[in-house]
């Protein structure tokens, strides 16, 4: 189908220009990447919600699903910022977010998907100045769903804020400090294994992309996303 | 801001590298863009570009217009226009050397054999349309255009062939029939009668499947109501028997021939092609190597069923799909929703241009726009409604669309979008005419994705719909499908969005409790033990406690050890003292993990060996999977916690069956037991049914297990190749060792196995081979448990034995012609069985190719106990379990 029309469950151009991994590898990931990195979120929208619509990509009777939702969290005050990480099991559900989902509404706001490398640790914080996204600090609008200016956010939203100004308040960082979401079926003596070691039940994949120059200074996908703007 | 960072330049670079076009693909681009303006205009200049073009590179032009009629095939009688006109002669012909069109053709073909081969049938189709036009235009020699279409009607006659296989042969040659009728006809005139009968033939098989996927069919009855929905080889059949009594003169009123422009070719000069014979390659049966221990072989395909259309429209808004310019128009839209599948947006702007490759007059013209053609008698049809109906038809076919739920919902989204007030309109009408539908027995599952679209699209639309229409059907019963679908609808907006939005967008009356449509309160958790006042209380505290503090799981474990003491001393054996453990224990969990999915993903992590150890009975040893009893008590305990957000309530089993706590066929059996009880509803709750939630469970349970089975048969399959290509590297280094002087041993990076003589070659699998082997084993015994409790749950509800308590007294009495006609005075316990039974039917027909793996075993266990027994419950499940297993019945 390449030649008539262009498929919308491509990776956008600008990705991961600042990453050191190279473009080759970058593109390898990419092909096979089961993470989303879902923008323009209001800061209310909850993961239940994100749940429910992304849900409608899945397959698992291919063995697939939604593995986890990382939020987005302001780094100083560990509230939503209005990005957030889905990771599903197969590669093809993140294709099909790209080709339903992306570019239609969550939570009454048009949201962006975009095919992501692998979360890692440390990017569900916000990069901007201030904690949230970068974005944020360059908006000249004025948008009730991330913020508004100021306090000025709309009666009902901040209703909603209220709940969401606690909820992540025991948001860690570190290590573990985000759930794997549960792996692949194993024989059950392996799963005796694990209670005897109590370790955490976690897919292999998770430590398989071991590219450790990824870590810390994954994609800045706030700035790209301000130069987007 | 003036920030170009210098990696731009190299992508930039990158991208104009691969943007330039050669001369050869400029012409290719020019070719697949034909008709950006006006087709028939554009013909003679892109005629004069493709001859002028030198060098001539035959290859090229082929592949573009392979890409033009596959990819493009509204085009389709345009590219057969200019392949007449590159038939024509010039003055710069050789006399005696075949025409550059001939030559094109000639390599057409050889592209077209390609898609047969690998039995790409949509590719394969769109290029005898193709072929068809060109028999027309006199280019095609009628006789071996008429063997090409023989050679798909032969596949109809093959034994045992798949329905997907003989749909698609059908629809290429009655396809092909229905353009080139008349120049077939023609040529020999019993040919349209001999493609019409095979497919009759062929279809009159089908006619029990029909029954149990057309959407408007009863349960008590196997006719099949003619208005309302059309079925795919039913409507290409009346087409082409409408056309052939006409000797095909109506074609022309299909469909554009712009071929005709051109003189009429005499075929003493310019002998027509002769299509090579073909012969469609067999079907592929993929025999699966992995056989289960039974030796059951378990393949899955999909898509065995006739495929039925909603119609929402009369005749004068949307075309009848009966009548051949119906027919055009359909399949036209239809291979519009396929081929840009990859880009819903194009896909959009496609459908709403789609008039300016039919006929003029066809649609109606936009309104605003000038008039400027006469409408055709009988067409004049309304755009938006006709591609509404289209999309939504193929969304609700039965048992499962070809593509994924949200495409098309999001599809519709992007009509609306790109034209407001005339998609919008189509939209409101289509919601009305499937509400209208619900009291007419529209299927379950079919008004189960009419919710699940309208919660989507409204959740893109500002959730504006005008409820207040729909509040006199507040006095209908309460498990009524309209109003099942009003509070279901309303759950997944809320899903969606937030309570109190939703609420707000809802007239008073269907904002009270007493009209049980939307729940009272905002979806929250609710831990039971919160009240002071619950015996458990402070036992629940401490377990929280534990919890909070993120004690240890062993230390949890030895607490739970000793309040098992205490509690068996205290309660003196009027309650399970187990089953109370673990209540608090799941409740508590689910309780620091309420405040989201990762929370909960969280707690559960942290606790994983408890939670197993929990399962398993609180046995310390484990084996087999666990404690039934044990697993049912864990979900109770989290489906009570949640039973104010059934969407927590199927995404807290989901997880629990990925990491192993509870396997899908706990699930299925707890559902079956206890899913009715879940909910704010009270007035909801009755004797034992299935609604859309529980069988939301049930399916979430049964993808499951039928996952885990794909999963392991892939992870097989790769094992054994990668085996293959280790052993065949291995021996192809042994013979090269062998002929070359030996040289050191190089690292064994690559392979596993040690440098060996070839005849020393480990026969044995490898033990990675026979772990998965293995696990392969569990999951399809796994999965063949679910399946079956699944078909006994159904069974025990539907024809429940005289001791069952919780029978619903109705199970029986709604199956007959007399109850339905009487539908009017049900009550809560009727709708329910009769949804109860839709649910069945979905079950038997979407998991069919999983069910036949197994249908011996499990009609065994399910169905031997009716055997020499009067009972029409038990009569019909059979008979759906036949149609859907592919028994004779």
């Amino acid at each position: 189908m390449a030649h008539v029309v262009s498929s919308l469950d491509q990776p956008s151009n600008y990705k991961d220009s600042q990453t050191r991994v190279d473009r080759q590898r970058q593109n390898d990931l990419l092909a096979k990447s089961t993470t989303l990195y879902i923008g323009n979120l209001s800061f209310y929208t909850t993961e239940e919600q994100i749940y429910e619509l992304f849900t409608k990509c899945a397959s698992p009777e291919d063995g697939g699903g939604i593995k986890r939702i990382i939020m987005g969290l302001d780094r100083n005050t560990r509230t939503p910022c209005g990005f957030c990480f889905v990771e599903y099991y197969t590669h093809a559900e993140a294709l099909a977010s790209m080709r339903y989902v992306s570019g239609t509404k969550l939570d009454e706001r048009i949201i962006r998907c975009d095919l992501d490398l692998g979360y890692k640790e440390g990017r569900q914080f916000g990069r901007g100045k201030s904690g949230g996204q970068v974005r944020d600090e360059h908006r000249q609008d004025y948008d009730p769903g991330r913020g508004g200016w100021g306090a000025q956010a709309q009666r009902i939203e901040i209703e909603r804020r209220k709940e969401v100004e606690e909820r992540y308040a025991d948001a860690q960082d570190g290590p573990g400090a985000v759930a794997g979401g549960g792996g692949d079926w194993k024989q059950e003596d392996n799963a005796a294994q694990a209670d005897r070691k109590l370790k955490r039940g976690r897919s292999p994949e998770d430590e398989g992309e071991a590219d450790t120059r990824l870590g810390q200074r994954a994609k800045i996908e706030e700035d790209i996303e301000a130069e987007r703007m | 801001m003036n920030f170009s960072p210098s990696w731009l330049y190299t992508d930039e670079y990158e991208d104009r590298r691969r943007d330039y076009e050669s001369p050869d693909d400029k012409l290719k681009t020019a070719i697949i863009k034909l008709g950006e303006v006006d087709p028939v205009e554009e013909l003679p200049r892109l005629e004069q570009q493709i001859r002028d073009h030198v060098p001539r590179n035959i290859p090229v032009l082929s592949e573009a217009f392979r890409i033009g009629v596959t990819e493009q095939p509204y085009k389709i009688p345009f590219y057969a226009a200019l392949l007449r006109l590159l038939h024509n002669t010039t003055e710069l012909s050789i006399p005696g050397e075949s025409s550059l069109g001939r030559v094109i053709l000639e390599d057409f073909w050889k592209g077209f054999q390609a898609y047969l081969d690998k039995v790409e049938w949509r590719e394969t189709r769109l290029c005898i349309h193709f072929f068809a036009h060109l028999t027309v235009a006199k280019l095609v020699s009628a006789d071996s255009m008429f063997s090409l279409l023989r050679s798909f009607t032969a596949v109809l006659d093959e034994f045992g062939v798949s329905h997907g296989r003989a749909k698609r042969a059908a629809l290429c040659a009655g396809e092909g029939l229905l353009i080139a009728g008349a120049a077939l006809k023609a040529d020999s005139p019993a040919i349209s009668d001999e493609i019409i009968h095979a497919i009759q033939a062929y279809a009159e098989t089908t006619t029990q499947q029909k029954w149990l996927v057309s959407p408007s069919t009863r349960i008590s009855s196997q006719m099949i109501p003619s208005d309302g929905t059309v079925e795919l080889l039913d409507i290409l059949l009346s087409s082409l028997v409408t056309l052939n009594k006409s000797d095909f003169k109506d074609t022309g009123n299909c469909m554009p021939q712009p071929y005709k422009n051109s003189a009429e070719i005499d075929p003493t000069i310019l002998t027509p092609y002769v299509l090579p014979a073909v012969l469609v390659p067999p079907e592929v049966i993929e025999f699966d190597s992995m056989s289960t221990d039974s030796g059951e072989e378990s393949q899955v395909k999909k898509e065995e069923w006739p495929e039925f259309f909603i119609r929402l429209f009369p005749d004068d808004v949307s075309p009848d799909p009966k009548s051949p310019p119906g027919y055009v128009v359909r399949t036209a839209l239809l291979d519009i929703l396929d081929i840009f599948e990859v880009n819903r947006k194009e896909c959009a702007r496609l459908l709403l241009e789609y008039p300016k490759w039919n006929l003029s007059g066809t649609f109606k013209p936009k309104p605003g726009a000038p008039v400027e053609t006469e409408p055709m008698p009988g067409k004049d049809w309304q755009l938006e409604s006709t591609i509404i109906e289209i999309v939504l038809g193929s969304y609700l076919i039965l048992p499962e669309s070809s593509k994924k739920s949200i495409y098309y919902i999001a599809l519709i989204t992007e009509l609306c979008k790109l034209s407001p007030s005339t998609v919008g309109p189509a939209v409101g009408k289509s919601i009305r005419k499937l509400y209208n539908s619900l009291s007419d027995g529209l299927d379950v599952e079919a008004a189960r994705r009419f919710a699940e679209w309208f919660a989507v699209h409204m959740s893109n639309f500002g959730f504006s719909w005008v409820w207040k229409e729909w509040v006199p059907d507040l006095s209908l019963p309460v498990q009524h499908p309209r109003r099942a679908f009003m509070r279901r609808a309303i759950e997944f907006e809320i899903r969606l969005a937030y309570h109190d939005r939703i609420l707000k967008t809802l007239p008073e009356s269907m904002q009270t409790p007493d009209a049980y449509t939307i729940a009272e309160q905002a979806p929250g958790p609710a831990f039971e033990y919160d009240d002071p006042g619950n015996p458990h209380h402070d036992a629940a505290l401490a377990v929280l406690n534990l919890f909070r503090g993120r004690a240890k799981a062993e230390d949890v474990i030895s607490h739970l050890d000793s309040l098992k003491s205490t509690l068996e001393a205290s309660e003196d054996g009027h309650v399970n003292v187990d089953s109370v453990i673990r209540s608090i224990v799941v409740q508590s969990l689910l309780h620091i993990g309420s405040r989201s999915f990762s929370h909960f993903l969280n707690a559960i992590e942290r606790y994983l060996p408890l939670l197993r150890n929990l399962a398993s009975g609180g046995t310390s040893s484990v084996g087999g999977n666990g404690n039934p009893e044990a697993k049912a008590d864990v979900l109770t305990a989290a489906a009570s916690f949640w039973k104010h957000n059934r969407q927590m309530v199927a995404i807290v089993f989901d997880k629990l069956m990925q990491y192993q706590i509870v396997d899908p066929t706990d699930v299925v059996g707890w559902t079956f037991l206890n899913g009715v009880a879940v909910g704010q509803l009270a007035e909801l709750a009755g004797p034992m049914n299935l609604s859309a939630f529980e069988w939301d469970l049930l399916r979430g349970a049964l993808d499951k297990a039928n996952g885990r089975v794909t999963i392991a048969r892939r992870k097989v399959a790769a094992l054994r190749k990668e085996d293959d290509d280790a052993r065949a590297r291995y021996k192809a280094r042994a013979d090269e060792t062998m002929e070359v002087d030996p040289e050191p041993k190089e690292s064994t990076e690559e392979t596993e196995v040690p440098a060996v003589p070839e005849k020393e070659v480990p026969q044995v699998e490898n033990p990675a081979i026979t772990t998965a082997l293995k696990a392969f084993s569990s999951l399809t015994k796994e999965q063949k448990a679910a399946l079956s409790r699944t078909l006994e749950g159904f069974v025990s509800c539907l024809a429940p034995s005289a001791t069952d308590a919780h029978a619903n007294p109705h199970a029986r009495t709604v199956i007959t012609e007399a109850a339905w006609e009487n539908r009017a005075n049900w009550g809560r316990d009727e709708w329910n069985a009769w949804e109860t039974w839709g649910w069945y039917r979905q079950f038997c027909r979407a998991y069919s190719p999983y069910l036949r793996t197994y249908s011996t075993t499990l009609y065994m266990v399910s169905f031997s106990r009716f055997e020499h027994v009067k009972d029409p419950a038990a009569d019909l499940l059979k008979l759906v379990w036949n149609i859907a297993t592919g028994q004779e019945t």
